[in-house]
C-alpha cells in the first residue's frame, strides 16, 4: 500500500494502557544539524535512541494516568499533520519497552521478554564468533575510582588544560622538525629489534590505559558515569576499552567531541613529553622507553584512533562534529536505501536521512569506509601471506566472506524473501543480476594486459678476458675502452726492466759462449763440445727471455670490442700488472645478451606465452628496450648466474643463507638468455635490467584461478 | 458419575489450557525446507504403522458383533475406564475403535469402512487425513472424536458452518449417546449459558467462526491477567466457575473438517470483537470521502491495482486533494488522514462490487466470503471501508467498529493442544500445513475406486458464448434425465447464468448467499432426475448431494465448472460433488478467455498481453493453470506475511501482556 496508514489494526492492544516512564529513564535534549532531538539511553544494551520532538511529546504525556488513546488524541490535536500514526506510536512504545524504561498497569508478557533476552544473548555470542578479531571482556567498574581521583586531574580538563596542550604540541612539533632525521633513521630496525619489542609490549598497555582514563575522566568531569572498563582483543592484541556511552547524553556537542578525543589528547601529550625526554636524556633505558612511548602514542594515535574510517575515537569525534549520530550504520543503510529506491524502484522505502546535508556525508562515508577496510584487509592479507601462505589464504577467504559473502547472502535473502520487493522482485533480480553479471563479465571475460616482471643482467656470450702474459709496468696503451680491435692487435705494452737486462745479459752470454766455442774448436774439441752445450742452453734461455719480452705486449686474441674495467680507467700509466692478471675484456658486443631469471611459478607462462619482451636498465629506468628470447636453459635451478640478481647484489632474490658463497637462491628459477638490438648503448657489463615479458591479455579471474591453484598445489598438494 | 462430578473431584492441573504461542525461528524455516522430503517418508512410515493398528481393529470386530446390546454397553463403559487411566493407546484404543464401530452399526446402521478407520487413526495421531471427497469424513470423525472423548479429552469437531455442525451432530448423537458421551452443538444466537452447556459436553460440534469468537470473548472476559495460577486462586476464593462469563473449557483437541478451507483459506480472515462508533458522524465522513474521491480522475490522479487490490494516489492526485480539502477543517487538514480516507473511498468504488464481494440484504451490506460464497454474518470491513460501501450503496450507515480484541484462525488453531484435520483436498497446501500448524498430510486410499468421469475442458472466446454453451449443455443433460450442478464463482455470476438459463427455458434453482434459507431444501432435491442447480461455492465443501432413484443408471450427477477458482483445490471440491462413494458421475469445465481469473495476466505491458493472447490460442489449459498457480502463490504469500506480521507485532507489543 502506498503512503503510510494512519490507523492500525492492532491499536486496541495498546489504546487502553496507562503507561509511564520509569524514573531512571535518562532522556536528554540534543540538537543535531539544527533539529531538536531527544536521546534516550538504554543502559541495558548501551545503545541510545533518538526521538523527534513529535515522539517526545507523546513520551512526555506518558504519566501513568492517561491512556494511550488519550495521549494519541492529544498529540493529534496538537501536532496536526506531523502527528504520529498509530503504528508509529506502537513502535515508539515498543522501543521504550525494549529500553526497559516503560512501566504500566499490566503484567508484561514474561515469556516474550525472556525470548527476547535470549535472542539478544545469542546475538552477542554470535558476534564474538563472527568477529574473532574484536572480542570485548569487561573487567571492572571504575566509576568510584574515577570519582575519587577526579579532583587530581580536574584542573587539566578545561581552558587551562587546553592551552597547556596547545602549547605543548607547538613546542613538540618544532622539536620534531629539528630532530626528524635522527628520529626516523632506520626506525624499522630499531623498533623491531628483539629487546625493543619487549619494551614495546610493556609500554603499550600503559599508554593505552592512560588513554582510556582520559575518556573516563572527561566523562566524569561533566557529570557522566563510567561503569565498564575492560579489555578488547583486537586482532589478538589486548587493548583496554572504556564504556563511554554515557557521553552521548551531553547536550553540548563540544563536550562529546572532547570526550571522544580525550584519549588521543592524552596520547599526544604523552608523545610530546616523551619527545622532550628523548631529546634531553642520555643514551640508555629512559631514552629507549621514551622513544617507544613516542612511537606508540604518536603514531598509533594518528593511524588508528584518529582515523574516522575505523570505528575508533576518530569516528565518534567525526560523527559528533558533523552531527550525524550512528554515522557508519546509517551510511550503509543509506547506500541500501539508494539501491532499493533507485535501482529496484521501491518507492516506499524510508530514507535514513533525517536532516539536510546528511546525504553527501553518508554517501561519501560509506564508500570511503568500505574502500579503507578493503585496503586494510588486503594489507593484512599480503603481509600474512608472505609469512604463512596457507594461513594467509584462509584469512583472506574468511575476510572475503565477512566483507562480501555475508552481505551478499543477506542481499540474496532480501531479494528472495523481502515483502518490500513484492511486485518489484523481477526488476530487483534484473538489476542485481545485471550488476553481478557485468562485474563477473569484466572479471572473467575482459582480457587485461598481463605481464611477468623479472630481473636480469647484461652478459656477453663470446667474451674473452684479456690477461697479461707477463708481469710488468704499463709502458704504453694502444687502445681505449670501446675500441674495436682485431685479433692480434697490440693493446698494451708493458715494460719489465729486469727482463730487458736479462735479455741483454743472455745475448752477451750467447755471444761470449759462441766466440769461446769457436776459439777452442780446434784446440780442445772436448771443451768446445762442452761450450756448445752451454751455448745451446744459453740460446734457449735467451729465446725464453725474448718470448717473455714479447709477452709484455698484450694482444687481443679475438676480434671484438675492448672493454677496460671502469675501475682501471685513467689509472694505467706505470701501473704494475702481475703475470696472468686481468687487464680488460674483448667482447663480441655485436651480439650481447641478457641473462634473466624468472621465478619458477611464472616459468611456464613465460615459456609458453610471451608475446613481447622489453627491458629497462636499473640505472636508467626511463627507456624501455625491446628484446627477444634467444634461448633458455632447459632446467629450473636454484643457481644464480651472478650475484647482481641476489639481494646482496641489489637484486630481489634471497640467497640460501646456509651456503652464502654458492649463489644459491632460496626459490628456484628459470634462466633465460635474451638478445636485444642497439647493443651500442650498453656500456657496462653485468648491469642489472628489469625485464617485462608481456603475455596475451587475460581476464583477472583466470589469473586468480591460476594463482590459487599454484598456492594449493604448493601448500596442500591438491 | 457425571462429568461435572469428575471435574469437581479432580480439578484439571491447568485451567483453560491452551498451547503457548510458538515463535518461528530460523530453525523452523531451515527445517521446513530440509525436512520436506524426510517428512514425506516419515508420513509413509506413520501410515504403515497406523495400517497395522487398523488391521487389529478389523480383527477385533468378531469379538464385538457377538455381544448383546447390554453387554456392549457394559464393555464400552469398561473401555472408557481403561482409556481414562491408560490413555489413548495400545489395546484400549483398538478396543475403543472396534466398540464404536460396532455401536455405529447398531445405532446408525453405518459401519466404518477400513479406510475410515485408518483416517480416524490419523486424526487421533494429530495429523491431517486426506480422503477423497465423498468418502464419509463425517463418519470417520466419530471414531476419533468418540475415542478421544471416552478418554476424557474434551473434543471439538470443527465444521465450516453452523448448518453442517448441526446436521452432523444431530445425525451422530444417537451413536455418541450409546457410547455414554454427551454432544453439544454451538449455533449462532445461543446464550452464554447455552454455550457453556454445549462446551461442557464431551464432544462439541461447532463452526470455526463460533469457536474462535467464543474463545475471543472468553479471553476478553478474563482480562489481561489470565494466568493459570491466578485463575486457580480465584477459583479457590470464590468456589464456582471461572469468572462467570467464561464458556469454554480450554483448547484440548480439535478435529477440523475441511481442514484446508478452515486452516488455510480462511487463515487471513481477521477475527475481531469490536465496539461501534457514532453512525451519523461516520456518514458525514464517508460522504465527504466519496465526494472527494469522485473529484479525482484515473489514471492522472490515482491508479487502481486490481491484482493487489490496492489503490495508489499519484502526486497529482494528492495535490488535487489538498486543494479540494483546503477549507474542510477537522481531520481533512491532515494530509495523512485525508489521503487514507480517499484511498479507502476509491477502493470502495473500484475494488468492491455488489454481488461479488458483498450483497445487499435487508438494506444492509453483507460481506460474502470469497471462498465459501456464504454471507459472513455481522462481519464488517475495517478502516471505514464498510461505511463507505454503505454510502455508495445508499443504505443506512452503521457505526465504525473498533477492535477490542482480534486474532486469526492461524493463531487460534495453533493454540489447540492437539489438532487434527480432514479434507478431500490438502496436497497443494501440505507444506503450509506443516510449516504453520505442524500437521502432516497423510493420504488415505478410497474404499472404492472413483467412477467419476472427467470430461475435457472446453474453451470459449467470450463470456456470452460460454454462458450459451453452458445453458445448452445443462439442457442436454437435464433432458437425458441427469441432474446438473453448475458451479460459479460469485453471486453475480450465478445470477447472470440463471438469467441465461431462464431465457433458454431451462428450469433451475439458484443456490447462493441470497437464497441461503432454502439451502437444505435445494440440496435435498438436487440429486433428482433432470434437476438443474446454479450454485456458488456454497455447493462446494461438505455438501452431499444424494442421487434420486434411477439417476445413477443414467450416469449420475453432472457437474459443470463455469469458471476456475483462485485455487485448484476449490475446483476439485466442486468436482467432488459427483461420483461420491464409487457412484457414477461426470465433471467438465467450460471456460472463456474473458474469465476474471485471467484478468491479471491480461494486464501488464503490451508484450505480456500479446504473449497471453498467443498462449490462450495455443494452450488454453496452460494459461488457466498458470493463472491459478499464480493466484495460489499470491494467497500463500499473503498468509505467510500475515503470520509473520502477527508474530512481529506480538513480539513488539509484548509489553501489553498476553491477552489475545
Amino acid at each position: 500500500m502506498s503512503g503510510k496508514s494512519f490507523y492500525s489494526d492492532e491499536w486496541h492492544r495498546v489504546s487502553g494502557l496507562r503507561l509511564r516512564l520509569k524514573s531512571n529513564a535518562g532522556i536528554h535534549r540534543q540538537e543535531f544539524r539544527g533539529q531538536l532531538w531527544y536521546v534516550l539511553q538504554d543502559r541495558t544494551s548501551g545503545r541510545s535512541h533518538r526521538f523527534s520532538p513529535e515522539a517526545w511529546l507523546v513520551i512526555s504525556l506518558l504519566d501513568g494516568r492517561r491512556t494511550v488513546q488519550e495521549i494519541w488524541d492529544t498529540a493529534c490535536a496538537r501536532l496536526g499533520d506531523d502527528a504520529l500514526s498509530q503504528n508509529e506510536i506502537m513502535r515508539l512504545l515498543a522501543q521504550l519497552h525494549h529500553a526497559d524504561v516503560l512501566q504500566g498497569d499490566v503484567m508484561p508478557d514474561v515469556d516474550e521478554m525472556l525470548h527476547r533476552a535470549g535472542k539478544q544473548e545469542r546475538k552477542k555470542r554470535m558476534m564474538s564468533f563472527i568477529n574473532p578479531l574484536a572480542i570485548r571482556m569487561p573487567l571492572l567498574d571504575p566509576d568510584a575510582f574515577l570519582a575519587a581521583t577526579l579532583p587530581l586531574v580536574r584542573p587539566l580538563i578545561g581552558r587551562a588544560g587546553g592551552l597547556l596542550f596547545v602549547g605543548l604540541m607547538g613546542y613538540a612539533l618544532v622539536q620534531l622538525g629539528l630532530y626528524w632525521s635522527e628520529l626516523t633513521e632506520d626506525v624499522a630496525d630499531r623498533v623491531l629489534a628483539a629487546d625493543n619489542l619487549v619494551l614495546l609490549i610493556v609500554t603499550y598497555p600503559l599508554v593505552k590505559a592512560l588513554h582510556e582514563l582520559g575518556h573516563g575522566y572527561t566523562i566524569k568531569r561533566w557529570g557522566g558515569e563510567v561503569h565498564e572498563i575492560g579489555i578488547m582483543m583486537l586482532v589478538f592484541m589486548p587493548v583496554p576499552y572504556v564504556d563511554a556511552s554515557d557521553a552521548s547524553r551531553f547536550p553540548e556537542k563540544w563536550r562529546r567531541i572532547i570526550v571522544g578525543a580525550a584519549g588521543m589528547i592524552v596520547e599526544l601529550t604523552l608523545a610530546a613529553l616523551a619527545l622532550i625526554v628523548w631529546i634531553h636524556a642520555e643514551e640508555g633505558m629512559a631514552r629507549a622507553v621514551a622513544f617507544n612511548v613516542m612511537l606508540l602514542a604518536g603514531v598509533s594515535t594518528i593511524l588508528f584512533n584518529g582515523n574516522p574510517l575505523l570505528r575508533f575515537d576518530g569516528y565518534y569525534v567525526l560523527a559528533d562534529l558533523i552531527e550525524i549520530p550512528n554515522l557508519a550504520q546509517r551510511a550503509n543503510r543509506y547506500i541500501g536505501y539508494l539501491i532499493q529506491r533507485y535501482a529496484f524502484g521501491i518507492e516506499t522505502v524510508e530514507s535514513p536521512v533525517t536532516a539536510r546535508g546528511e546525504p553527501k556525508w553518508l554517501f561519501s562515508y560509506a564508500i570511503a569506509a568500505f574502500a579503507y577496510r578493503l585496503f586494510i584487509v588486503s594489507i593484512i592479507f599480503f603481509f600474512v601471506v608472505d609469512i604463512f601462505p596457507l594461513i594467509g589464504a584462509v584469512l583472506a577467504v574468511w575476510s572475503l566472506i565477512m566483507m562480501f559473502g555475508v552481505p551478499i547472502a543477506k542481499q540474496i535473502w532480501f531479494l528472495l524473501t523481502s515483502p518490500k520487493l513484492r511486485h518489484r522482485r523481477g526488476r530487483a533480480f534484473a538489476v542485481t543480476s545485471g550488476m553481478i553479471g557485468t562485474i563477473a563479465a569484466v572479471l572473467s571475460l575482459v582480457p587485461l594486459p598481463y605481464a611477468t616482471l623479472a630481473e636480469g643482467v647484461v652478459w656477453t656470450p663470446h667474451e674473452a678476458t684479456v690477461h697479461t702474459a707477463a708481469a710488468g709496468h704499463v709502458e704504453a696503451v694502444y687502445v681505449t675502452s670501446n675500441d674495436q680491435v682485431q685479433a692480434g692487435t697490440t693493446l698494451l705494452k708493458l715494460s719489465d726492466p729486469v727482463l730487458d737486462r736479462q735479455v741483454a745479459a743472455l745475448e752477451a752470454r750467447v755471444r761470449e759462449l759462441a766466440q769461446r766455442a769457436d776459439a777452442v774448436a780446434f784446440d780442445a774439441p772436448a771443451e768446445a763440445r762442452v761450450l756448445r752445450e752451454r751455448l745451446a742452453k744459453a740460446e734457449a734461455d735467451l729465446d725464453n727471455a725474448r718470448e717473455r719480452q714479447e709477452d709484455l705486449a698484450v694482444r687481443s686474441s679475438v676480434p671484438g670490442r675492448f672493454v677496460l674495467p671502469s675501475s682501471d680507467a685513467g689509472d694505467l700509466d706505470g701501473r704494475y700488472y702481475d703475470k696472468g692478471e686481468r687487464f680488460g675484456y674483448i667482447a663480441d658486443f655485436s651480439d650481447p645478451v641478457l641473462i634473466v631469471v624468472v621465478p619458477e611459478k611464472r616459468a611456464d607462462l613465460v615459456r609458453s606465452d610471451t608475446q613481447a619482451v622489453a627491458f629497462r636498465f636499473a640505472d636508467d629506468p626511463r627507456t624501455a628496450w625491446p628484446a627477444q628470447i634467444l634461448r633458455e636453459v632447459p632446467r629450473i635451478t636454484d643457481e644464480l648466474p651472478t650475484a647482481a640478481l641476489a639481494q646482496i647484489g641489489g637484486g630481489t632474490l634471497s640467497l640460501d643463507p646456509s651456503q652464502p658463497e654458492a649463489l644459491r637462491s632460496l626459490t628456484r628459477v628459470l634462466q633465460l638468455e635474451l638478445v636485444f638490438e642497439q647493443p651500442n648503448h650498453v656500456v657496462t657489463l653485468g648491469g642489472r635490467v628489469h625485464v617485462r615479458f608481456r603475455h596475451a591479455d587475460r581476464p583477472l579471474a583466470q589469473r586468480a584461478w591460476r594463482a590459487l591453484r599454484q598456492l594449493f598445489l604448493s601448500e596442500l598438494n591438491v | 458419575m457425571s462429568d461435572g462430578a469428575v471435574q469437581n473431584l479432580l480439578p484439571p492441573p491447568v485451567l483453560l489450557p491452551h498451547r503457548q504461542d510458538r515463535h518461528t525461528t530460523w530453525i523452523d524455516r531451515v527445517e521446513s525446507v530440509a525436512m520436506a522430503l524426510p517428512a514425506r517418508l516419515e508420513a509413509r512410515r506413520r501410515l504403515w504403522r497406523l495400517t497395522r493398528v487398523r488391521d487389529r481393529v478389523l480383527a477385533r470386530a468378531p469379538d464385538f458383533d457377538r455381544l448383546s446390546d447390554a453387554e456392549l454397553s457394559a464393555r464400552i463403559a469398561r473401555i472408557r475406564d481403561t482409556l481414562r487411566s491408560c490413555g489413548l493407546q495400545g489395546a484400549a484404543l483398538v478396543d475403543a475403535f472396534a466398540a464404536i464401530r460396532e455401536q455405529s452399526t447398531r445405532t446408525l446402521e453405518l459401519r466404518h469402512f477400513p479406510c475410515q478407520i485408518l483416517g480416524a487413526l490419523v486424526l487421533l495421531d494429530g495429523q491431517v487425513t486426506e480422503m477423497d471427497t465423498g468418502e464419509g469424513k463425517t463418519l470417520t470423525a466419530t471414531l476419533a472424536a468418540g475415542a478421544a472423548a471416552m478418554a476424557g479429552l474434551p473434543t471439538h469437531v470443527v465444521t465450516v458452518n453452523d448448518y453442517l455442525a448441526a446436521r452432523d451432530a444431530e445425525t451422530l448423537s444417537p451413536l455418541y449417546r450409546a457410547l455414554g458421551l454427551t454432544v453439544g452443538i454451538i449455533r449462532t444466537g445461543l446464550s452464554p449459558a447455552q454455550r457453556r452447556g454445549a462446551y461442557a459436553a464431551d464432544i462439541t460440534y461447532a463452526s470455526n467462526a463460533e469457536l474462535a469468537f467464543d474463545y475471543l470473548r472468553d479471553r476478553l472476559a478474563l482480562g489481561r491477567e489470565a494466568g493459570n495460577l491466578r485463575l486457580k486462586v480465584e477459583r479457590l476464593a470464590r468456589r464456582g466457575s471461572l469468572r462467570g462469563e467464561v464458556v469454554m473449557r480450554g483448547l484440548h483437541f480439535a478435529i477440523v473438517d475441511e481442514a484446508d478451507s478452515v486452516l488455510v483459506d480462511e487463515a487471513r480472515t481477521p477475527l475481531i470483537i469490536a465496539t461501534e462508533t457514532d453512525p451519523t458522524h461516520e456518514r458525514t465522513w464517508a460522504e465527504r470521502a466519496l465526494t472527494l474521491a469522485d473529484g479525482l480522475e484515473a489514471p492522472a490522479d490515482y491508479i487502481v491495482h486490481r491484482d493487489r487490490r490496492t489503490v495508489e494516489l499519484t502526486p497529482a492526485g494528492r495535490a488535487c486533494l489538498a486543494d479540494a480539502a483546503e477549507d474542510l477543517g477537522g481531520l481533512w487538514e491532515s494530509s495523512i488522514r485525508r489521503e487514507e480516507s480517499v484511498r479507502q473511498a476509491l477502493s470502495a468504488r473500484h475494488l468492491f462490487h455488489s454481488g461479488e464481494h458483498y450483497i445487499l440484504r435487508d438494506s444492509k451490506v453483507q460481506i460474502v466470503d470469497e471462498y465459501t460464497g456464504r454471507v459472513l454474518e455481522d462481519r464488517s470491513w475495517n478502516g471505514g471501508l464498510h461505511q463507505l460501501i454503505e454510502v455508495k450503496e445508499g443504505v443506512e450507515v452503521t457505526g465504525r467498529k473498533h477492535a477490542v480484541i482480534r486474532t486469526s484462525y492461524q493463531r487460534f488453531f495453533r493454540r489447540y493442544g492437539r489438532l487434527a484435520g480432514m479434507t478431500g483436498t490438502a496436497r497443494e497446501v501440505a507444506g503450509e500445513l506443516r510449516a504453520v500448524y505442524r500437521l502432516n498430510v497423510l493420504r488415505v486410499a478410497p474404499n472404492r475406486p472413483s467412477q467419476r468421469q472427467q470430461l475435457p475442458a472446453r474453451y470459449f472466446a467470450t463470456l456470452v458464448e460460454k454462458h450459451a454453451a453452458i445453458a445448452a449443455r445443462a439442457a442436454e443433460m437435464a433432458g437425458a434425465g441427469r441432474p446438473v450442478l453448475i458451479g460459479t464463482r460469485s453471486v453475480a455470476a450465478s445470477e447472470t447464468l440463471s438469467t441465461v438459463l431462464t431465457q433458454v427455458g431451462v428450469p433451475h434453482d439458484v443456490l447462493n448467499a441470497e437464497s441461503e434459507a432454502e439451502e437444505a431444501a435445494i440440496i435435498a432435491a438436487a440429486g433428482t432426475a433432470g434437476r438443474v442447480i446454479v450454485a456458488t461455492n456454497m455447493a462446494g465443501r461438505g455438501v452431499d448431494i444424494s442421487l434420486g432413484p434411477g439417476v445413477e443408471a443414467l450416469g449420475g450427477l453432472h457437474v459443470i465448472l463455469s469458471e476456475r477458482h483462485d485455487a485448484r483445490r476449490i475446483d476439485r471440491q466442486l468436482a467432488g460433488r459427483t461420483g461420491r462413494q464409487g457412484q457414477r458421475g461426470s465433471f467438465e469445465a467450460m471456460l472463456s478467455a474473458q474469465d476474471p481469473l485471467l484478468s491479471s495476466s491480461r494486464e501488464g505491458g503490451p508484450f505480456s498481453a500479446a504473449m497471453h493472447r498467443i498462449g490462450m490460442k495455443l494452450h488454453p489449459a496452460g494459461a488457466f493453470g498458470r493463472a491459478q498457480r499464480r493466484a495460489e502463490r499470491m494467497h500463500g504469500q499473503m498468509r505467510k506475511d500475515l503470520l509473520k506480521m502477527d508474530e512481529m507485532t506480538g513480539s513488539m507489543l509484548s509489553f501489553t501482556g498476553d491477552r489475545e
